[in-house]
């Protein structure tokens, strides 16, 4: 939900119960005041009866008070208290039953005690709680309509600077150099928020910068010593005195040098991609750098008894030689390396896209983790970084690297 | 052949020292920029092994002062860096080679040879080793005036292991330089395997002689 959505739902609860509540007590207090209104024309009613029987010395007749209806029933008690009373007024003229009040008391006229009641009709008073109800109703719904509608703009106009923000931040890539430009708002808070945003960026990015060249300076670091002790096994393996044990165990280290120095050149080649540093681009027929492939892995796959079959159209691409000797590197060795003896390799070059198939585990390769850098199968004895390498290289000339699992073939698919 | 090796990391120097001097090679170190400077403006040099990253500058310097002055010292690039960039500023700027750390130095003997033998036989373009000649140009191989026919990683081979007679090859220098150490399959031995015993068959089967001696644990040695 929309913080807007979150702020109207909050608004408008708050609203509806205040004014219901108000709307509430506003009804009573009315009703309160009217009724005591009515509870007073009937106190003067009774003074108006007495004054009647005062200066005609009759009981008055009920023509005489207009619209309220006396009665007067004899009665011995002594008194009784005033006392008033909600009762149905029977409307003589239009023939029907509506709410009324009414009190009652005593009056005596000729040493008789008369208990007499006056009712009178509270039709006009109920209509006007009616109508100040239906008013004030009315009131709600326009102030809850109005309030609703300017939220609604006012929140737009003021979170606009957060949205812009919000697009700016998803467009961010912590490997592009340049700064951030944030727009200054009318808003502190946005103001505030924009420029920590800033600082954060800025601190990423130098971040980021800072552990790329420290990879680039650790690998190149790292390859020196690599070659003294690669010399110094050279030199060692010379020595006649050396049984067949420990030279192979030397065998083993040159393996693990190899190895740690591949990784090397790979994360330095990952660095060099995402700093955009490899730009020698040319026009690459991708249907003889195939063919050259297959070539250079004649013997490997030859040596595994793969069957290899090739559908090659007519593609050139401009990219770097370099890299499209690594990325198909990557992928013949992986295709080659994690198939089974006498498994088989399709190759599919279309116009538009690049297709590596190899039979291989009969289980589908987790997806998510494909692709990341150090992820790899059980029985992979590789670097971890071959694929990452060939998705870095895809992601650099925008071509599109999909994995599927289909007829117990692994598919690598390069979309152009 | 005489040869400058400079590199300031004395261990590594050491061992290329000890590795290529014998059958007539000489071999001269220096450790710094400074005092390779003074070395190839005094004498001349068939090949000289130049590392790029040095404490007091750049190996270019040597580079650019040989190329300046005309001298024909041959030159091996050898780098810590594996930048195309480098690379090519190297070889443009006259260098000869570009080897990038860590290297066997087995594949370095091999480029040197490579290297001097482009410099000195300009005109022979024959290499001789007892019965066997090699053609460079057209890459032909004949023993005893007979041809013998020999596929590209063979011939590969061949060369490889007649640059570093007499010395222990192990499989996995032989894998990177018959493959490259860009192909995830240096460490599978078998294609050495089977390379080594067709081309040790087809030089026996007319010489007589087993030229290719297994090191048994470690890789081969050739006589």
């Amino acid at each position: 939900m929309k913080l807007a959505a979150h702020y109207n739902k909050a608004s408008i609860i708050i609203t509806l119960s205040v004014l219901i509540i108000g709307g509430l007590i506003y009804y009573y207090a009315i009703r309160y005041i009217a009724t005591n209104q009515l509870d007073r024309d009937l106190t003067e009613e009774i003074d108006e009866v007495k004054d009647y029987i005062n200066l005609h010395g009759q009981l008055p007749k009920q023509v005489d008070f207009d619209e309220d209806q006396t009665n007067f029933t004899p009665t011995n008690l002594k008194t009784i208290p005033r006392r008033f009373f909600d009762t149905t007024y029977y409307n003589d003229k239009e023939k029907r039953a509506e709410a009324g009040r009414a009190v009652e008391g005593i009056i005596t006229f000729n040493k008789i005690n008369y208990k007499v009641t006056i009712s009178e009709s509270k039709e006009s008073t109920e209509y006007l709680i009616q109508l100040v109800l239906l008013i004030t109703v009315l009131l709600v719904v326009i102030l809850l309509t109005v309030l609703f509608i300017t939220n609604r703009l006012i929140l737009k106009g003021l979170w606009k600077p957060f949205y812009k923000l919000l697009l700016q931040l998803q467009a961010f890539d912590i490997s592009n150099q340049a700064e951030m430009t944030i727009n200054q708002t009318k808003v502190d808070e946005f103001n505030e928020l924009n420029t920590v945003i800033q600082q954060m960026t800025k601190k990423a990015k130098t971040d980021f910068q800072y552990v790329k060249s420290f990879t680039e300076n650790a690998s190149h670091e790292m390859m020196t010593p690599l070659a003294v002790v690669t010399s110094k096994l050279d030199t060692l393996i010379q020595d006649e005195g050396l049984n067949a044990k420990q030279l192979t165990q030397i065998t083993n280290i040159y393996s693990y040098i190899n190895r740690l120095s591949r990784l090397n050149q790979s994360l330095l080649l990952l660095v060099k991609i995402d700093n955009n540093l490899i730009k020698d681009e040319e026009l690459i027929d991708l249907k003889v750098a195939l063919l050259d492939k297959i070539q250079q892995f004649n013997e490997l796959i030859q040596g595994k008894n793969l069957k290899l079959t090739t559908h090659f159209e007519d593609k050139s691409i401009y990219v770097s030689k370099y890299l499209v000797d690594i990325l198909l590197n990557n992928l013949f060795s992986n295709a080659i390396k994690h198939n089974y003896e006498g498994g088989v390799i399709d190759i599919e070059l279309m116009y538009n896209e690049l297709i590596i198939k190899n039979t291989g585990e009969k289980l589908p390769l987790m997806h998510e983790n494909l692709f990341a850098r150090f992820y790899k199968g059980k029985q992979s004895e590789g670097t971890g970084l071959g694929l990452t390498l060939v998705k870095n290289i895809c992601d650099h000339y925008k071509y599109r690297l999909s994995y599927h699992y289909f007829n117990d073939k692994h598919e690598m698919i390069i979309s152009f | 052949m005489k040869l400058l090796i400079i590199e300031d990391e004395k261990d590594l120097s050491e061992n290329i020292e000890s590795y290529l001097t014998g059958e007539g090679n000489i071999c001269e170190s220096c450790y710094d920029l400074k005092s390779a400077m003074d070395k190839v403006a005094m004498y001349q040099y068939d090949c000289v092994l130049l590392d790029i990253g040095l404490p007091d500058g750049e190996g270019f310097t040597i580079l650019n002062y040989l190329k300046a002055n005309h001298k024909n010292d041959g030159v091996l690039i050898l780098s810590a860096r594996n930048s195309i960039d480098d690379r090519v500023m190297g070889l443009n700027n006259g260098a000869d080679d570009y080897l990038v750390k860590p290297f066997h130095l087995s594949e370095l003997k091999a480029r040197v040879e490579a290297i001097y033998r482009r410099k000195t036989f300009n005109g022979d373009k024959f290499l001789h080793y007892e019965q066997i000649t090699i053609d460079l140009i057209s890459k032909e191989v004949i023993v005893n005036n007979l041809p013998i026919d020999l596929t590209r990683k063979e011939y590969a081979l061949l060369l490889y292991l007649i640059a570093n007679k007499g010395k222990r090859i192990s499989r996995n220098a032989i894998a990177e330089h018959l493959w490259g150490d860009e192909i995830d399959m240096a460490d599978n031995f078998d294609f050495i395997y089977t390379h080594v015993k067709n081309l040790r068959k087809k030089l026996f089967d007319v010489t007589k002689k087993d030229f290719i001696k297994s090191v048994y644990g470690v890789g081969y040695k050739f006589l």
